[in-house]
């Protein structure tokens, strides 16, 4: 897993927890807050209705006593006493005043019974009018709740008094109507509903559920995962006809349930909010945590990739861990550049002194490689070239005739002109050179001098005759510095050429041996000779110590002991 | 309005040749308050007895025919001589709710309703209780005394009816238009006496001459018309 990953979970996965159960929690409480509130208003409200309720009837109650006095309706009754129930008209006269009572007092069923509770006439209101009632089966109660052809009636009774005597009583009532409450309320006749407001239960949820209730105390219960309120209404239960008890039943849940829907939108933008911003402060974070050691790594990534070790940048503003890892890193690349440079140089002055070997193997050769490399550095500094090209130049050119090794000294100190065969054999000398170093690990920059420093740009050079830039630039600096080195020395045979002839015949070869740039650049320098031509053998080991001083001096003191060994060695051989 | 000469003639000889007493009433306003219209729910009773209904015309002309005109202090004049009157129990209510009789006169009280009904009164002039009595029975009242016999019903406390007892043959009940006629009023000096259950009683007195008619107007009540509101609209 990534390290910024990492990072970002770490910080997010806790914090999005967090947040979620926290919202959780203060969610569920703003709910509990506003179910209990809605709940006790609910209350409040019924209580309040059945109070208004208990008071109406109290009203009501009144004006029925008035009713009872009606004097007509006395005569009636005295009427039916009179004439005996049994005849029709004085029935009809009773129940023709009974209707006119219900009529204006809007009643839906009226009813006169005698001392001992039986009925004497009663009426009921039909849809067209008024009609009486067959009193065979005519039972109510003197008050509460009785069914009549198939209609619910809810009735109250008021005694007919004369001289404080009850001669009969009057029983009047209304078509129950179950939405007349304000709240949603539901009639039960010995536990079974009669009638109920709500329309999405189930008579039989509805009996479960208030079967646990007291029939005179509030109760809450669960019906389909809903809260409920139920209270009693109206009259207290059994005070009336015992059978019908009549209960509110009102959903608090879906009372608070728009609340309930603005408050879960309003947590659900809330927290998908702060999700977002922990998720972009998560996400910025791990990655200023992450991003410097990742630039770290894609750095040592680089450097492996590359064998390169460069030195890392310090960022004052980076945390003190990067710091410190950052200077680590750079002291360790440091240390492991120095023994790389150390190492290379070894191997360099290892060849070096093999170069100066050669040179020593031939009086009139000596220090020609010394020479050659302070030329061609002379040229490449004049012709602008970077610091590193001067490196290589420096230490190629220092190279560029180890092959000669390889040949015979027969074949190579022979005074004279040389035979096609010796020709040839001499021409292997940068082939062999390359075969020589590109088995050394470190040298390989130095390969093109030492093949390519005898092609011309005409094709006509060896050993692969490249043409004009096919030829790197290095080989044809040195190829130039070589020639010209090779002129101005003396020979066992001749003299050497005057610095001026030299540059002359160089000019004359430029553009087809030589890269003219090159040798013009060569040219304005002027004499770079130090030294006459005059080699001794003692001479040529002095040349051979002078370079490997040369080289102790820009080494590090702990590369300076093998050096030693080696010079030591050279001149006790 | 005038009488014609002619049948004056024809009048029994025991009287006096007389004159008429020809006169208008005029009422301004409403003194009764009454439903002209029954309501709605009371055509819904449904029970056996149909409602009588108020005419619906002019409630101007219901008061003016609810007024009845008699003669104070004329001569005593045979009974026998009135028609005889009813008053019937008809859709739960008295039909006419007004009459007038000369004293001694009898009122009989026929029920045509499907239910009891009882008719009854405590007025000083005659008090009776007829008792409760079915379809098809009737009951026949005497009245001596002169006075307003308001006249009820037991059973049925919305019923009423007034029954003015004058005191001479000369007495009517006023027609629609307000116009009365007491025929054949013998010379003399009278006391014109209208009456209304609203109103209550006026008095006028007039001089009768040797065939000549008089003629007299009421105008009720005597107070004078008045733009406020719960008096003029009552």
């Amino acid at each position: 897993m990534r390290f910024a990953t990492r990072t970002f979970l770490s910080s997010f996965i806790p914090f999005a927890v967090l947040l979620a159960v926290s919202f959780w929690a203060i969610r569920a409480s703003v709910m509990q807050t506003v179910r209990d509130g809605l709940r006790a208003s609910v209350r409040d409200k019924e209580v309040a209705l059945a109070h208004e309720q208990a008071r109406n009837e109290g009203r009501n109650r009144k004006l029925l006593e008035g009713i009872g006095e009606n004097p007509s309706l006395k005569a009636g009754l005295q009427l039916l006493a009179s004439e005996g129930s049994a005849t029709e008209q004085a029935r009809n006269t009773v129940q023709d005043q009974l209707s006119e009572i219900c009529d204006s007092l809007s009643f839906d069923f009226i009813m006169v019974s005698g001392t001992r509770g039986e009925p004497l006439a009663a009426v009921v209101r039909y849809a067209g009018g008024f009609a009486p009632v067959n009193l065979t089966r005519l039972h109510p109660p003197e008050q509460g709740f009785f069914s009549a052809d198939g209609r619910l009636y809810e009735v109250t009774s008021v005694p007919i008094r004369e001289a404080d005597a009850q001669v009969a009583t009057l029983t009047v009532g209304g078509r129950f109507d179950i939405a007349r409450f304000g709240v949603p309320a539901v009639l039960l006749q010995k536990g079974t509903v009669v009638a109920a407001q709500m329309r999405d239960l189930a008579p039989a949820q509805i009996e479960r559920a208030l079967a646990a209730c007291s029939p005179a105390a509030d109760c809450e219960l669960r019906i389909q995962d809903q809260r409920y309120l139920s209270l009693p209404l109206g009259r207290p239960a059994g005070s009336g006809d015992g059978n019908y008890s009549l209960r509110s039943l009102q959903n608090v849940d879906a009372a608070s349930a728009p609340l309930q829907a603005v408050l879960r939108k309003l947590f659900l933008v809330a927290g998908l909010i702060a999700l977002a911003a922990m998720l972009g402060i998560s996400a910025l974070s791990s990655r200023s945590i992450a991003r410097p050691l990742v630039d770290v790594a894609t750095r040592l990534r680089l450097s492996a990739a590359t064998g390169e070790l460069p030195e890392f940048p310090e960022d004052r503003r980076a945390a003190q861990e990067i710091r410190d890892l950052t200077q680590g890193f750079n002291n360790a690349a440091k240390a492991v550049r120095e023994s790389r440079e150390r190492l290379t140089r070894a191997y360099v002055q290892f060849v070096g002194s093999l170069a100066q070997a050669l040179d020593a193997r031939d009086a009139y050769t000596a220090g020609h490689s010394r020479r050659v490399s302070e030329y061609s550095c002379a040229i490449a500094k004049a012709m602008n070239l970077a610091q590193d090209d001067l490196e290589i130049i420096r230490v190629g050119a220092l190279l560029h005739d180890l092959g000669k090794i390889g040949i015979s000294d027969l074949v190579l100190q022979k005074p004279g002109r040389l035979t096609l065969e010796e020709t040839k054999l001499i021409q292997q000398h940068p082939v062999i050179g390359k075969r020589i170093l590109e088995n050394v690990q470190g040298l390989e920059a130095y390969l093109g001098i030492v093949e390519l420093h005898h092609e011309n740009l005409d094709g006509t050079g060896y050993p692969h005759g490249l043409r004009g830039e096919e030829t790197p630039l290095h080989a044809r600096i040195v190829k130039v510095a070589d020639a010209y080195d090779a002129m101005t020395s003396d020979r066992p045979y001749r003299r050497g050429k005057s610095h001026a002839e030299a540059i002359a015949v160089l000019r004359s070869v430029a553009g087809s041996e030589m890269d003219s740039q090159v040798v013009e650049a060569f040219a304005l320098l002027g004499d770079q000779r130090k030294q006459p031509a005059a080699f001794t053998g003692s001479q040529s080991l002095r040349s051979l110590s002078e370079a490997v001083q040369s080289e102790i001096d820009r080494s590090t003191p702990a590369a300076t002991a093998d050096l030693e060994v080696i010079a030591g060695e050279r001149e006790a051989s | 309005m005038w009488i014609k000469l002619g049948s004056c003639a024809l009048v029994a000889a025991t009287v006096l040749a007389g004159a008429d007493i020809n006169g208008t009433i005029a009422i301004d306003r409403k003194l009764s308050r009454r439903n002209v219209t029954a309501s709605a729910g009371m055509y819904q009773r449904g029970v056996a007895v149909k409602l009588g209904a108020d005419d619906e015309g002019d409630p101007l002309a219901f008061e003016r025919s609810h007024v009845v005109v008699y003669l104070e202090g004329g001569p005593k004049s045979p009974v026998s001589e009135f028609p005889k009157t009813s008053i019937e129990q008809r859709d739960r209510r008295f039909v006419p709710d007004l009459v007038v009789i000369p004293a001694g006169a009898s009122v009989s009280f026929p029920n045509f309703d499907p239910i009891f009904h009882n008719v009854f009164s405590l007025s000083k002039a005659k008090s009776f209780d007829l008792g409760n009595y079915p379809q098809g029975q009737s009951r026949l009242v005497t009245f001596p005394t002169p006075g307003v016999v308001a006249v009820y019903c037991h059973l049925h406390s919305n019923m009423a009816a007034s029954i003015v007892v004058a005191p001479s043959r000369w007495a009517v009940r006023v027609d629609k238009d307000g116009v009365f006629t007491l025929k054949d009023v013998p010379a003399g000096a009278f006391t014109v006496v209208a009456w209304h259950k609203s109103a209550g009683t006026f008095r006028k007195t007039v001089t009768i001459g040797e065939k000549q008619d008089a003629k007299v107007s009421f105008t009720l009540p005597y107070a004078e018309p008045t733009d406020a509101r719960h008096v003029a609209h009552r």
